[in-house]
Parts: C-alpha cells; structure tokens; sequence
C-alpha cells in the first residue's frame, strides 16, 4: 500500500514544480525542486533545479540576535528569489506551490520570510504551503540519501533530536532538555573568539582535529535526552581560566604536557558526540533499525558521522546515511521538498493559517505522504 | 509616501495614529493589506493595529496605551512594507517572464 501522490496533478502537467523559503535561522534559503508524477523512488528522483543559501555572518565572539538576523533576511529575500528562480530556469507559471517554514525557529526572521512567500503567493495566485523546519531536514535527507526508514538524529544550532517514524509521525525519541548541540557548539566558539566564517561548527571542528588530551568533562546523558548547559558552563570555566587573567596552565594528567584550545574543542567534540551516540544507539535498538541518519548543520561534522558508523557497524546490516553541507545546513531546498509531499496530499494553507510559530514540535506534523 | 495624520481620544488606547500608503493598483494595495493582517499583534491589550485596503491606498489604523508602542508597531510594519513593496516591483505581473542574469 502506498499513498496516491498525484490525486491533486494539475491535469496535463507531468511534474510538479515548488519553491521554498527557508528562514527561521541565520540562513536565509530559496530552493526550486522538481517532482516527476508517480512515487519517488530511486528511478524517479526528487531533482534540485536551484538552491541558493545567504547566511548572516557575524564578527567573532558574537552570536546572531533575531532583530538583525530579520533585518539580514528582508534586505536579501527578493533576490535571492530572484536568483534562485534564475538558476533553475523556471517562470512563476511553473510553480505548483510557494512554501515557506512556518516553524520552529527564532520569530522575527520567520516572520520577515513569509512576508515575501505571502505577497509573492498573492501575486502570482499560487497556493500556500507551511512546512516544519524539522520534517524538512529529515524529508531532504531521506530523499537525498535513499535511506528508506532510518533513525534521524537530527543536530543543529536550535535542535536536537532522536527521531523514528511510526504510524504517519515522527516521534521524538530523546531529545535535549536544555540548549541545542549547535548552540553548545557556537558559544564555546564565542567563548574562544573563533571567526563565525564559515560556521562556528566548522572551525571548532578543524580546531579538534589537532586536540590529542582528552579533557575531563561531565557525561550527561538522562535516560534518552541529554542536557548541555552543564557542560558548556564546565568547558567556558576551563577557557576562562586558561585564557583569562588568571592565565592558569592545565595540564594533561598521564603526559605532563599543557592543555591547549585545541584540547577543548577535541573534548568538547568527543563528550558530546558520545552521548549522542548512545541515545542514538538505544533507540535503533528500540526500533528494531539498522539505519541511522543523520541531518541538520551539526550533521556536517565528519567526526560525529565517523562515530556514529563505528557504532552501526556493529550492528547487522547496519548503515549510516548523511548528507553534505548543502543539505544538512539549512536551505530552501528542502522545505520546497517537504512542502511539496504536503501539497501532494492536499496540503495548502490559506493566509490566514501562515502565521509563523517559534514552537512547532516534529511529532505535531501528521506524515499524510507515508502510510508505512 | 505616506500622509500622515494624528488624533487623539479619551478612549482605551488613547493614541492614534493614521498611515495612508498608495499602491500602484488596487489589488497591490489589497495584498499588502492581506500580507500583513494574519500576523497578531503582541500585547493586545496595549496596540491595536487595523489593515485595510480603499481602493488603491492601504489604510493602517495604529492605537495605542503610548505613543512609544505606536511607534515600535509602526517601525516593525514598514519594515515589512518594504519586502512588500520589492515584492511587488519585481514581480508583479510578471508571472510568465523567465528572469534572467542582469
């Protein structure tokens, strides 16, 4: 049994083309994508005709504040609509739908993106098509990566979650019960005035590589969620007191030699990821899965994707499915995709029903596009 | 662009503030109004804000516990008006037009 994809094609037409917004973060995304009728399958491919990304980069030591990251979004949105309809080749008259994330993300930049989705809707007389940031990353990744029914750790600057499909829903599994693995990630880079260019993450990430000494943090992993605050505060401490007035030397217990930034980012990297390794492993387990998948900017780190293979291939059969950086950090792309297996099976939403929310929980999305 | 008047009266939210925006068409001034009317209004009980399209003019009717409320809630649409309003120059009509590198 499958779902019935095309009851709403557009007599005539054989394929469906979307456009999507994305912008509940410092990304500001426009995507076109293209779905020929028919299931999607590995012979019929979901095809990406654009995906054009501007991010909102601020000086080191500073994070993004929702007012200028809004501000950022409404100077760049028309353009970058414009660039992205260019890039794919397409005119208004080809678009099925225009959807836009209507959830969860920081408000103001949310909102400051459907107002263009809404005028540019009205414009062309196009339907409305309100997409959840999360359901987004993980239709993306599916379709991207061919996992068919993974486990999805989805890790970004906002979220993190352990997620697993049952009866039309993704259900959260475990998920954080303070800040966002991203969050943790981008403050200790604030912490340690790393440049955000091209990403916070990023250039912990490349910091890491060079850390050898294990640090000593706190593990806190509560049942299947996990809380970060504690560690980030612990790791800050550490920095300050090294990098501080204070200018206190660590040292590495077992080789006498000195503790370095390199050394925290490392540790840092390597508790963290190892706690979302073990909620992770608990719910495949949970589950009966071998697959695991892994979305969001987080997801981009070649680290955790390296620890979390060594843990499925352990596991029969297991496999690891990730994406690359066009995917995994933010982008319009798929929020034209998600937004369209939503318009496929009826979605549409009149103006009234945009209004952009700050809260959208993964599970609140009912999946009408599966019925495995 | 805009005519501004002012008023005041010994209402709930005495002051009040008139914003009449012209638009090329009529239907441009309707979706401008019908963009920014579903987002609510934070603090209720403190601004009211009204959208309406009168022919070609959007008509933005702002009252207030302050004039320091009424000034934020104006900032905040005009600030919108703007994406409206490129929204509009770029694309309106334009529906059947293949952009192209400029």
């Amino acid at each position: 049994m499958t779902v019935d994809l095309d009851k709403y094609a557009k007599p005539g037409k054989g394929y469906y083309i979307a456009l999507g917004l994305e912008g509940s973060a410092n990304k500001l995304g426009v995507g076109v994508i293209k779905h020929n009728l028919g299931q999607l399958s590995t012979t019929n491919r979901a095809e990406v005709l654009s995906n054009i990304r501007d991010t909102y980069i601020t000086p080191p030591g500073e994070g993004f504040l929702p007012r200028d990251t809004a501000r950022h979004h409404r100077n760049w949105v028309v353009r970058v609509i414009k660039k992205a309809l260019i890039e794919a080749k397409i005119k208004g008259t080809d678009i099925d739908c225009i959807c836009f994330t209507q959830g969860p993300g920081m408000g103001a930049p949310l909102q400051s993106v459907v107002v263009a989705a809404r005028t540019l809707a009205q414009l062309w007389d196009l339907p409305l098509v309100g997409v959840n940031h999360c359901v987004g990353h993980i239709e993306m990744g599916r379709e991207i990566t061919g996992a068919d029914n993974p486990v999805v750790l989805y890790v970004s600057g906002g979220n993190t979650q352990v997620i697993a499909y049952s009866k039309q829903r993704y259900r959260i599994f475990g998920e954080t019960l303070d800040i966002a693995i991203g969050n943790c990630l981008d403050r200790f880079a604030r912490t340690l005035k790393i440049p955000n260019e091209p990403a916070p993450g990023y250039n912990i990430e490349q910091m890491a590589k060079k850390g050898k000494h294990l640090v000593n943090l706190p593990y806190t992993v509560k049942g299947m969620d996990l809380s970060m605050s504690g560690i980030l505060a612990h790791v800050e401490g550490l920095a300050k007191d090294m990098f501080g007035k204070q200018n206190k030397k660590l040292v590495d217990v077992e080789s006498g030699e000195p503790i370095t930034a390199e050394d925290l980012c490392f540790s840092l990297q390597e508790i963290l990821f190892s706690m979302l390794v073990e909620i992770t492993e608990r719910a495949i387990a949970h589950v009966n899965s071998n697959q695991v998948l892994i979305v969001g900017g987080v997801g981009s780190n070649e680290r955790l994707q390296e620890m979390m293979k060594l843990m499925i291939q352990d596991r029969k059969n297991g496999q690891i499915y990730a994406t690359d950086e066009r995917f995994c950090i933010d982008n319009g792309i798929m929020i034209a995709h998600a937004g369209l297996l939503g318009y496929r099976t009826g979605q549409t939403n009149e103006l009234w029903n945009t209004i952009c929310t700050q809260r959208f929980r993964t599970d609140e999305v009912f999946v009408k596009w599966r019925d495995d | 662009m805009a005519g501004v008047s002012s008023q005041q009266s010994v209402e709930e939210l005495p002051y009040k503030l008139t914003l009449k925006v012209p638009f090329e068409t009529a239907r441009q001034a309707l979706i401008a109004s019908q963009t920014l009317s579903p987002d609510p209004i934070l603090k209720g009980n403190e601004l009211d804000v009204t959208y309406d399209a009168e022919d070609t003019t959007l008509l933005l009717k702002f009252s207030g516990i302050s004039d320091r409320v009424i000034r934020v809630a104006i900032s905040n649409v005009i600030d919108n008006l703007k994406t409206i309003v490129e929204c509009i120059d770029e694309f309106d009509g334009k529906k059947d037009v293949l952009f192209e590198e400029e």
